[in-house]
């Protein structure tokens, strides 16, 4: 059916406008990789010659590969820990009624609004008050509590989307409820929950504003490290690490997407 | 059920985590109220005079910056986001669903000094954009973007884009296509079905965006901190300034709090004007 | 029979089930008010109403999936009220059958006997056996996706039976299917379960399927029980307006009540005298106004003025294939039309739309209640 001029136009322009916007979220993208390229010490553009030395010069770096260690060690416990949590309490509430459920939820909820650095703040000034050191402790929990709202969300959509009549109907076959929730909910909820668990590690892995407050010189993870670096240098180490970062994000997700159903797992995809 | 197993179990560990929270912020908000003591780590009695000191003119106008600048991303950046969700929703396509929806939402993982670091190199005036322009005779001296807040901006909407497209696009997912077929059969124009049924239906979607948008600029810190290069004062590098540059730490509490009572006011607010606009959603 | 108050108390079998005033809240609302219920072994009790009328409620009472608030709970004659579901040795069957999807057929089926510890061969044994009964043999290494909805719900079906369940329950099972499924699909499980011998509650809002499969149905309406009978009786003798509305199709016809014998009484309707029960006009005084409750297939039609008939004009009429839905008006006699079932074709040219015709009513199966807003 050819549809009448102004609806065309409308259809014209709107996908010049999408393609405007995608652009505009992919520009430093390529602007970075075309920086980590540049041979010179100085960037300009276009780069008069091109070397991976820059790349070299990234993987190569102390503060990066112990920042890469820190912030790798900090990344899985706390993804971890935040994992457990999360599907445990989401389970919690979307089943049962307890008290303090709400104020529970709220205050597990709140690193959404409370500001990052008011989180990092906060735990520098318990540490400092209660005498605790800033070890990875500390830096493990600042993370698990900044990820376990996006854990938490992971699994209460997913346990939203299951059918409780299985459980029944696994409970009427006579299944403990220990039973039941080792072979029936357990199973279908790993999805939902390997997703939440990649989310919080992504998250946890990049997060750099409370980890400013609560690291120290020997703790700093890869962001922290980043920062510091850029503070100091002005040369392209900094762009290639990010090529690698970006790369390795896409790939990770990408793979989430085709395996997981990134769209169902943000819930942005019609059908449960 | 009444039966609640594992009840003890699963909530447990979540109320530890809590309690650490609570803990943490609870220490903010002691802090806030101590006397700073210059040169010290240990603070001094209790006072309300940090909470005097916010009406000093450079934190006043920190705190207006901080709002306007919240303001101006969020508007902005949900301008840029509706049609992005809305095109991500209803694509048929399956490859391009995949295309826009990786696009969107890859910058949300990458952290925001890898994003900041990028936007330098694209504002900077011997960066990506100056380079193209001038290459192409269109200026002849660089344009300042870096040090902006022209330049917050722009890098503040990408770090908020991702998350507003992920809110839009779950609030239009369940909006059924049928409803703008329907007002299409009832003869209004694709523009106008769109501005009576789907625009509406999405307030809620909206509003959490908004909020969300509002929130992550508030708490962003590497941003205006790099961009912004000292220009550009915000409520969290004057926090990081405060604290390790000259360790006034009961300050930097005061500002937090002083924050966060900005951030649930300012948000509180813009949750009563979205009402009425959110009730055209209900019918 | 009064509404609420035990039933059967010559039950020749030991009662497989049984409810002694089971009431359930959902706050301050009363889902289910005092069913009491003996459901002998082997036998098929339905529970039918409306949505919202309490029967999935006391389904989920008897499965163990709700606790009560009041009353008490009897498996082959074992105290289960606080039993939970998990060791009441029941085997349900769900609306949308609940199938795991994360394992294949012989997985699903196989599911309850792995729970009980059954040895891997037994279980293997008894699966196969559960596969062929329901007809699915070769279908094991099944996905449950895979499937079409009657072989879900068969699946569903051999996976509640190869635990050999002391009740098998099943919550409104056929609604998913299309009607021409669910008319071999309803025949099939009576055989299994006849077969089987074994004790079924079947919810459903279908007084069709209720009708066709039951051994016993009880009407639920508003929490309460309201009559349990035999399929005919339910019929033929409703226990009160709610039941006689809501099984079958009813005609409501202005009456009035005449002389009553013991158990019967004589009421006028446009002065043509008819029999009815008199057990629920007990309060209702001689020559007060009454409904009198005549099912469309108990009218027959006559050239109008025949002596012993009502006059009326035919308005409609709806071919439903084996038989035909004639509408007529008749305002002396209802508010509404009145709806005469007739066989075959040659009703419609008969009996044409806008002539005037005789209404007779058969003088057995019809019933009176007293007039809506007066106490029942």
């Amino acid at each position: 059916m050819r549809q009448p001029l102004p609806q065309r136009l409308l259809g014209i322009s709107g996908k010049l406008l999408i393609a405007a916007i995608l652009g505009f979220i992919i520009l430093p993208a390529v602007v970075v990789t075309i920086a980590a390229f540049n041979s010179k010490a100085i960037l300009t553009f276009p780069p008069s010659a091109y070397s991976f030395r820059w790349f070299e010069r990234a993987v190569s770096y102390g503060d990066f590969k112990k920042g890469f260690q820190a912030g790798l060690t900090v990344t899985l416990w706390a993804s971890t820990i935040a994992l457990v949590v999360g599907a445990a309490f989401a389970f919690a509430i979307n089943r049962y009624q307890f008290k303090f459920k709400r104020a529970l939820e709220g205050l597990l909820l709140s690193p959404l609004i409370v500001p990052h650095f008011t989180i990092g703040l906060g735990l520098l000034m318990l540490a400092a008050q209660t005498g605790l050191p800033r070890g990875y402790p500390l830096i493990v929990f600042c993370h698990v509590v900044l990820v376990l709202p996006f854990v938490m969300r992971c699994a209460y959509i997913s346990l939203q989307n299951l059918d409780t009549r299985l459980e029944l109907a696994a409970a009427s076959l006579g299944a403990s409820p220990l039973k039941i929730l080792l072979t029936v909910t357990l199973p279908l909820l790993v999805p939902g929950l390997v997703s939440g668990w990649l989310f919080a590690a992504i998250l946890s892995f990049n997060e750099f504003t409370a980890s400013l407050f609560v690291t120290t010189q020997a703790t700093q993870t890869l962001p922290v490290a980043m920062y510091n670096y850029v503070r100091e240098y002005a040369d392209p180490t900094l762009a290639a690490l990010s090529v690698i970062y970006i790369v390795v994000t896409a790939v990770l997700l990408s793979l989430a997407n085709a395996y997981l159903g990134l769209g169902k797992v943000l819930n942005v995809e019609q059908g449960r | 059920m009444t039966r609640r197993p594992f009840l003890g179990w699963f909530v447990s560990p979540a109320g530890l985590v809590a309690l650490g929270l609570a803990a943490a912020l609870a220490a903010v908000f002691q802090y806030s109220l101590r006397a700073y003591i210059p040169g010290s780590l240990d603070v001094g009695g209790f006072t309300l005079g940090n909470f005097a000191d916010l009406l000093k003119p450079i934190y006043g106008s920190a705190f207006l910056q901080t709002v306007a600048l919240c303001f101006e991303t969020a508007v902005i950046t949900l301008l840029l986001g509706y049609p992005l969700a809305y095109a991500l929703v209803r694509t048929r396509n399956k490859a391009l669903k995949s295309v826009i929806l990786i696009i969107a939402v890859t910058p949300l993982f990458l952290g925001e000094v890898v994003r900041t670091y990028s936007w330098m190199i694209v504002l900077g005036n011997n960066g990506f954009i100056n380079s193209v322009l001038m290459g192409l005779g269109l200026i002849q001296k660089p344009v300042q973007f870096m040090f902006t807040s022209f330049g917050v901006v722009v890098a503040l909407v990408h770090v908020t884009l991702p998350v507003m497209v992920i809110m839009l696009a779950a609030a239009l997912s369940h909006i059924d296509r049928d409803y703008e077929k329907a007002a299409e059969s009832l003869g209004a124009g694709p523009i106008r079905a769109f501005l009576t049924v789907t625009l509406p239906l999405s307030m809620p979607g909206i509003i959490a965006g908004v909020t969300t948008a509002f929130a992550w600029t508030f708490s962003a810190f590497a941003t205006p901190q790099l961009i912004g290069g000292g220009r550009v004062n915000t409520i969290s590098t004057l926090v990081y300034q405060l604290g390790f540059a000259s360790f006034n730490f009961p300050f930097a509490a005061t500002l937090s709090v002083a924050g966060l009572a900005l951030t649930l006011v300012v948000l509180a607010l813009l949750k009563r004007v979205m009402r009425p606009l959110e009730k055209l959603g209900e019918h | 029979m009064p509404a609420g108050s035990p039933v059967i108390e010559d039950a020749p079998r030991r009662a497989a089930v049984q409810l002694d005033g089971v009431t359930k809240k959902f706050g301050g609302s009363v889902a289910l008010h005092e069913a009491w219920l003996k459901i002998p072994s082997g036998e098929f009790m339905t529970l039918l109403g409306p949505s919202g009328c309490g029967k999935t409620t006391l389904l989920n009472l008897v499965a163990g999936f709700l606790d009560t608030d009041g009353g008490e709970i009897f498996i082959d004659g074992t105290l289960v009220t606080e039993t939970p579901a998990h060791k009441r040795e029941i085997g349900i069957v769900f609306q949308n059958y609940a199938l795991f999807p994360h394992m294949d057929v012989a997985k699903n089926i196989g599911y309850g006997l792995r729970m009980r510890g059954v040895p891997k061969a037994e279980i293997a044994r008894r699966v196969e056996q559960a596969l062929a009964l329901v007809k699915l043999t070769g279908y094991a290494d099944r996905r449950p996706r895979q499937l079409s909805g009657g072989q879900q719900q068969r699946v569903a079906l051999a996976r509640a039976l190869v635990i050999r369940p002391k009740v098998l329950l099943l919550d409104e099972p056929f609604s998913a299917l299309d009607k021409n499924l669910r008319g071999s699909m309803q025949v099939e499980l009576k055989e299994i379960q006849r077969e089987l011998g074994v004790t079924t509650i079947f919810v459903t809002h279908d007084q069709g399927e209720a009708l066709s499969m039951s051994d016993r149905i009880a009407v639920m309406s508003a929490g309460r029980i309201r009559q349990i009978a035999t399929p005919d009786e339910i019929y033929r003798r409703p226990a009160d307006r709610f039941v006689a509305s809501f099984v079958g199709d009813v005609n409501v016809l202005k009456a009035r009540l005449g002389s009553r014998q013991s158990s019967e009484a004589v009421a006028t309707v446009g002065g043509i005298p008819v029999i009815v029960p008199a057990g629920p006009l007990n309060d209702v005084a001689s020559g007060a106004a009454i409904d009198l409750f005549v099912r469309p297939e108990h009218i027959q039609l006559a050239p109008a003025g025949e002596a012993g008939t009502l006059r009326g004009t035919v308005s409609t009429h709806i071919f439903q294939g084996g038989h035909v839905d004639v509408y007529v008006e008749a305002p002396a006699l209802s508010r509404d039309r009145i709806l005469v079932r007739l066989p075959g074709v040659d009703a419609i040219t008969r009996w044409p739309v806008g002539g005037q015709v005789g209404l007779r009513f058969g003088t057995t199966d019809l019933t009176a209640f007293p007039v809506e807003g007066d106490p029942a």
